[in-house]
């Protein structure tokens, strides 16, 4: 029980940032590499906000969540819209260099030392044998609402229908007078936005460094690649596929033998989706691209 | 402190020359999006010093499982690229990467995790500095003359022909596994030198210095002295390391001994700074090569 109370909170934390990052492999096709320093960015700056600042925690959250569409815009502007267009595959670099310097700058305010945005003690709630925090049950219940919004908008109002037709055929979105450049700009905004949250989660749930950055970035792409490259739902599942697999690794006794160390549960995990995608290389949920 | 500095810029150049020029031939040339290649120093040299320092066994056998295990991370990493998307691929390189780190690191009973591995050892007749240089020199400019003939040959064409229209290259009958398999195992021999030298230098074998940062720094060399150009990149990695040290001079022990501060910047700062001007150069460097990086598809 516990251990999917555990997979719960992991995988929210992780089908959060994924989800946006598929709206906008979808709609964009590109990588951006700066993900992880985007949670961070928005952790960061509620941090700020919050400690130093000592302003309301929502008003600190809601901050820190517009500081990290902010960055997202600005990184969309001068990292991505002048490249992706050359080369899908341009961004990819650039959004890596885009990571170096925004690691640099956290490093020079907020300093390598962890950062906790809520200092004081939590309140743990028992369930049944499991363990929970309120900070926890409140983060799966905001994911939940997130993702059932998200599926509202996607499928039952005129700008899902939008975004779902540039995914499927961006030139034949165009042609039908669809702003597919506008759309593509909001994409990675509302993508900077849930990674901000996410970062707001983790200063809230464990502690902000800015070593997390890569090992967040890449567990996302991989819950992206796992789902089926562009499949929004895929990757959300997968997302907390993957939680549940580092869970497990680390929570159960194998063969009535031994337990994983808990340092290992992230590299079990990568490596079990590196073989996962050489025998499915196309993903869990692979979408078919409508060609004109 | 220009000998001294020199002597130590030039080193690490010839030091990592091997390792970047053979990443080159797959990024560079090839234009596969490959992004494990410190993953590969890696294992390179893991197997190969522990070998030697942890159990006490014979050098040559510490080389070949140095070069065993390179080999075959480049075959699975080959592999993969076969079975992925390219910038799929990229993605899951990186996560191999992180994956052997973090193994690395939390296997301490044989790694000592973070602490690295101290005490790598020097062959005898490298003991000196002025001797290690000259060696690592002699191996770089043997390997770089390699490598350049092997882009004029006929596997450079195809690699070129692969990277430019992988369709069009296989039906004149250029083999993509073959030589991308190839490629591959190029990359991971040149990690492999670089492996050999690059912990017997510092007299320490540490994973800090294998991080994703440490990929990053190659991909700006290959990017900055133009993607598949050996004397291109070659030149750009001098510069850059020439650079890269210079800002770092401060934390060099023996070259503190001698009084010289070339930038005097506080240690906490120069971390951070130094991330921050090589993202600037990274996408200064894509911005001016942003058509040749990954150039359109020929079409006939």
């Amino acid at each position: 029980m516990q251990l999917v109370i555990n997979a719960l909170i992991a995988g929210s934390l992780a089908a959060l940032i994924a989800g946006g990052l598929a709206l906008v492999y979808g709609v964009l096709g590109v990588f951006n590499l700066a993900l992880g320093q985007m949670v961070l960015v928005g952790g960061y700056a509620t941090w700020w906000l919050y400690q130093s600042l000592a302003l309301p925690l929502v008003v600190s959250v809601f901050g820190g969540v517009m500081i990290g569409a902010i960055v997202a815009w600005c990184a969309f502007e001068v990292f991505v819209a002048p490249f992706y267009k050359r080369h899908r595959f341009l961004p990819l670099v650039t959004t890596i260099a885009l990571s170096m310097m925004i690691d640099g700058v956290l490093l020079l305010l907020f300093e390598a030392r962890p950062r906790s945005i809520l200092a004081n003690a939590k309140t743990i709630v028992a369930l049944g044998d499991a363990r929970i925090s309120l900070e926890q049950m409140f983060l799966i219940a905001i994911t939940f609402i997130l993702l059932c919004l998200c599926a509202y908008v996607l499928h039952s109002t005129v700008i899902g229908r939008r975004i779902r037709a540039v995914v499927q055929n961006d030139h034949a979105a165009m042609s039908l007078g669809i702003n597919a450049p506008l759309l593509h700009r909001m994409i990675f905004i509302v993508s900077g936005m849930l990674a901000a949250l996410g970062g707001v989660f983790i200063g809230i749930d464990q502690n902000l460094t800015p070593t997390l950055a890569f090992p967040i970035t890449i567990k996302a792409y991989a819950a992206i690649i796992a789902g089926g490259k562009g499949n929004l739902w895929g990757a959300i599942i997968c997302a907390y596929l993957i939680a549940l697999i580092e869970q497990m690794v680390v929570g159960i006794e194998w063969f009535g033998a031994f337990y994983v160390p808990a340092g290992y549960q992230q590299s079990v995990a990568l490596l079990f989706i590196i073989l996962f995608l050489l025998f499915k290389p196309s993903g869990l949920f692979m979408l078919k691209n409508r060609s004109a | 402190m220009s000998f001294a500095f020199l002597l130590h810029g030039v080193t690490l150049a010839a030091i990592t020359l091997p390792t970047v020029i053979g990443y080159n031939v797959v990024f560079g040339k090839g234009k596969v999006f490959h992004f494990g290649q410190v993953g590969l120093s890696l294992i390179a040299a893991y197997p190969l010093w522990l070998t030697i320092v942890h159990f006490q066994q014979n050098p040559l056998l510490g080389s070949v499982m140095g070069m065993v295990f390179a080999l075959l991370t480049a075959l699975l990493l080959a592999w993969l690229s076969f079975r992925l998307e390219p910038d799929a691929f990229g993605v899951m390189s990186i996560a191999l990467h992180l994956a052997i780190l973090n193994v690395i690191l939390n296997w301490q009973s044989v790694t000592r995790g973070a602490l690295g591995v101290p005490r790598i050892p020097r062959w005898e007749f490298m003991a000196t500095n002025g001797i290690f240089t000259i060696v690592a020199v002699l191996v770089a400019v043997a390997w770089i003359t390699f490598i350049f003939f092997l882009d004029r040959s006929r596997f450079g064409r195809a690699l070129a022909a692969l990277s430019e229209h992988e369709w069009y290259a296989e039906s004149i009958g250029i083999r993509r596994r073959m030589t991308h398999t190839l490629a591959f195992l190029i990359a991971a021999a040149g990690a492999f030198i670089t492996s050999m030298f690059f912990p017997s230098y510092l007299y320490l074998l540490s994973p800090s210095d294998y991080t994703f940062p440490s990929m990053i720094f190659i991909v700006m060399c290959i990017v900055a002295g133009g993607p598949g150009k050996v004397l291109g990149v070659t030149l750009a990695t001098v510069l850059l390391i020439l650079l890269k040290e210079g800002l770092r001079i401060i934390e060099i022990p023996w070259v503190m001994e001698t009084g010289i501060q070339f930038v005097p910047i506080p240690a906490s700062i120069l971390g951070p700074v130094r991330l921050i001007l090589f993202g600037l150069i990274l996408f200064a460097a894509v911005w001016w090569r942003r058509d040749a990086l990954f150039p359109t598809e020929r079409r006939v």
